[in-house]
């Protein structure tokens, strides 16, 4: 059986009156993990709670099967953290500082001096490697902090808001490592709020708002909606009369026709109603939502 | 033109499958970077010249003294140095050693929190003590270097002045180190202990640095303020001179007078100069756990 990556149970963390997470019931498989709300939800709380900084006001966590608060060494040994704000000491170089990380992690100082080279190439920091880290630009930092989240080589790794303030360039590059963490072994929970990130990157995603657990899923069962739109070149009525005939659901808009429901597949009705009405078609496809749609739609009202 | 050729691999992410030195190896990584970072090794030529100057300061008065005496000793072999022994060389180094952890604690404890490495500490097999004891360690690792590396030096060579014989003076008196030592706790604990209290909750290290020296330096005036006053339970402010109670230990552990201390002259045993500065030390590791537990 596969140990989840994470595990909630009730989980509930307030700081004095302030409640940032309300009884959290969730369960995540290993994975590219999308931790997304808007700023304040308690996504960086929840974070600090896996990684053992905040204990469970109630509740509990697992993390790859470990509670940190039965083993924090247990736990802190198989991840890795990139946290939202800066952890690079300035006056160090990125080689020297992303070895001494793996160090702290236990690899002996040899193998942490050359892994560190490698995985500072494998964020395209070869170059700048033996620089200062109070020298480097946003861009450069965001790798580098990167590196030290994976220098050790951990079963997981947490990364809070890993594309904040970086330019879409700078953006794209941070996704594509991100996406790549997955092809090495590496369970994965990003955290943001900008939404299309989690997307790109993800295969499964938590909702939270207001420290609650709004929606966990995969995505691309999420993002799914089971709608079929075709635009055909005139005679829309045609068509839209001959699906109806079979007993599907239409809506038409000028010449775009929407199948929201069909006593068969969708993608057969409307071929065999073309077929029967002679109509050429322009275009066909399943209509997807994005994660902003499903979470502007599953976020209260009132809020 | 060499006719070597050669083709570069870029092997990608290699997983790591060799040795783990788990929690006691990450303590041993903290303390090293602890080191490195107090003598400003691998870092810009301008933070090693602080550092090594006050290594300069503690150890080239020891060498010339052993020197001199060196000299003087060849014209009259039999004769004591003139220079002093370790008490006073002690005096020397607790200047040093002050003037050291000034800068030292705020580089290793509030650079951290500034630059928020503290977040990679609490995604490493180490809890909140470990990263007291590593940093706290490393501190008292080189205040105790500055303290007993030049002592060392003076007591391997005025061995080698006297006249019974190198080995036999190495060895009649190791009771010298005894006293060395303790008072070196002393020392250490003394005056580290209050820089890392202060670096725990000071924002800045330039402010921590300033505060802490202010703090040492004027607290004797205060002491001989309270030594003057005249009311009730007046006497025990005499105790809030932080710069003397290594003093007054080292005075007692080297039963050298104690003449002109405040809290001595109040009446005050020197044991309780001792007591004091255990004191701070739990303290200060209480005070430092409650804070860091915030955060690790």
């Amino acid at each position: 059986m596969t140990v989840a990556a994470l595990s909630a149970y009730n989980l509930g963390h307030a700081y004095g009156d302030i409640v940032a997470l309300h009884h959290l019931d969730v369960e995540v498989p290993p994975g590219r993990i999308g931790l997304v709300g808007a700023n304040g939800a308690g996504k960086t709380t929840l974070i600090k709670v896996l990684l053992g900084i905040l204990t469970p006001t109630v509740g509990r966590v697992e993390v790859l099967g470990v509670d940190p608060a039965d083993d924090l060494i247990g736990v802190r040994s198989r991840i890795g953290y990139m946290p939202e704000g800066e952890c690079l000491p300035k006056d160090q170089t990125a080689a020297d500082f992303v070895s001494y990380a793996a160090e702290l992690a236990g690899v002996p100082p040899t193998e942490s001096r050359q892994r560190a080279s490698d995985i500072l190439t494998m964020v395209g920091l070869h170059e700048e490697r033996f620089r200062y880290l109070g020298d480097f630009s946003t861009g450069m930092k965001q790798r580098a902090m990167l590196a030290q989240a994976i220098v050790h080589d951990p079963e997981m790794v947490f990364l809070d808001e890993p594309t904040a303030g970086l330019d879409p360039a700078g953006r794209e590059e941070m996704l594509d490592l991100i996406s790549r963490l997955g092809g090495f072994g590496i369970n994965v929970l990003v955290s943001s709020h900008v939404l299309p990130d989690i997307e790109q990157t993800c295969d499964w995603v938590v909702m939270l708002d207001g420290g609650r657990v709004l929606r966990s899923g995969p995505i691309s069962g999420l993002t799914e909606t089971g709608v079929v739109e075709l635009e055909v070149v005139d005679s829309i009525d045609l068509v839209a009369a001959e699906l109806r005939r079979t007993g599907a659901t239409v809506e038409t808009t000028g010449e775009v026709l929407t199948i929201t429901s069909s006593p068969g597949d969708p993608f057969l009705a409307a071929r065999d109603a073309l077929a029967a009405t002679d109509v050429s078609l322009r275009r066909l496809g399943a209509r997807s939502t994005t994660l902003e749609d499903i979470f502007l739609g599953e976020v209260p009202d009132d809020e | 033109m060499s006719d070597r050729t050669g083709v570069v691999y870029d092997l990608g992410y290699q997983p790591y499958e060799g040795q783990r030195l788990g929690r006691a190896g990450a303590i041993r990584a903290m303390i090293k970077d602890g080191l490195r970072r107090t003598f400003g090794i691998r870092r810009k030529a301008r933070k090693k010249v602080y550092p090594w100057g006050l290594v300069s300061l503690a150890f080239l008065p020891a060498a010339v003294f052993v020197g001199l005496s060196f000299a003087i000793s060849s014209f009259a072999p039999d004769a004591d140095s003139p220079f002093g022994g370790h008490p006073e060389y002690i005096g020397l180094i607790g200047t040093v050693i002050i003037l050291f952890v000034a800068s030292a604690a705020p580089n290793l404890l509030i650079s951290d929190r500034e630059d928020g490495v503290l977040s990679v500490y609490s995604s490493r097999p180490l809890t909140a003590w470990d990263y007291i004891w590593g940093r706290a360690g490393a501190l008292a690792g080189v205040a105790a270097a500055f303290f007993i590396l030049p002592n060392l030096i003076m007591y391997i060579g005025f061995a080698a002045l006297e006249d019974r014989g190198f080995a036999s003076a190495l060895f009649n008196n190791l009771d010298d180190w005894v006293k060395i030592l303790a008072t070196m706790l002393a020392y250490v604990v003394g005056y580290g202990a209050p820089a890392l209290l202060i670096s725990t909750y000071a924002r800045r290290v330039g402010p921590a640095a300033g505060t802490y020296l202010a703090v040492i330096f004027i607290s004797p005036a205060f002491a001989e303020m309270f030594r003057n006053l005249n009311f009730t339970g007046s006497r025990y402010g005499t105790l809030i001179s932080l710069l003397q109670h290594p003093e007054v230990v080292r005075n007692w552990v080297f039963d050298r007078s104690q003449s002109g201390i405040p809290m001595i002259s109040v009446g005050f045993e020197p044991w309780l100069s001792a007591v004091i500065i255990g004191l701070i030390g739990v303290a200060t590791v209480y005070l430092m756990a409650r804070r860091y537990r915030r955060e690790l």
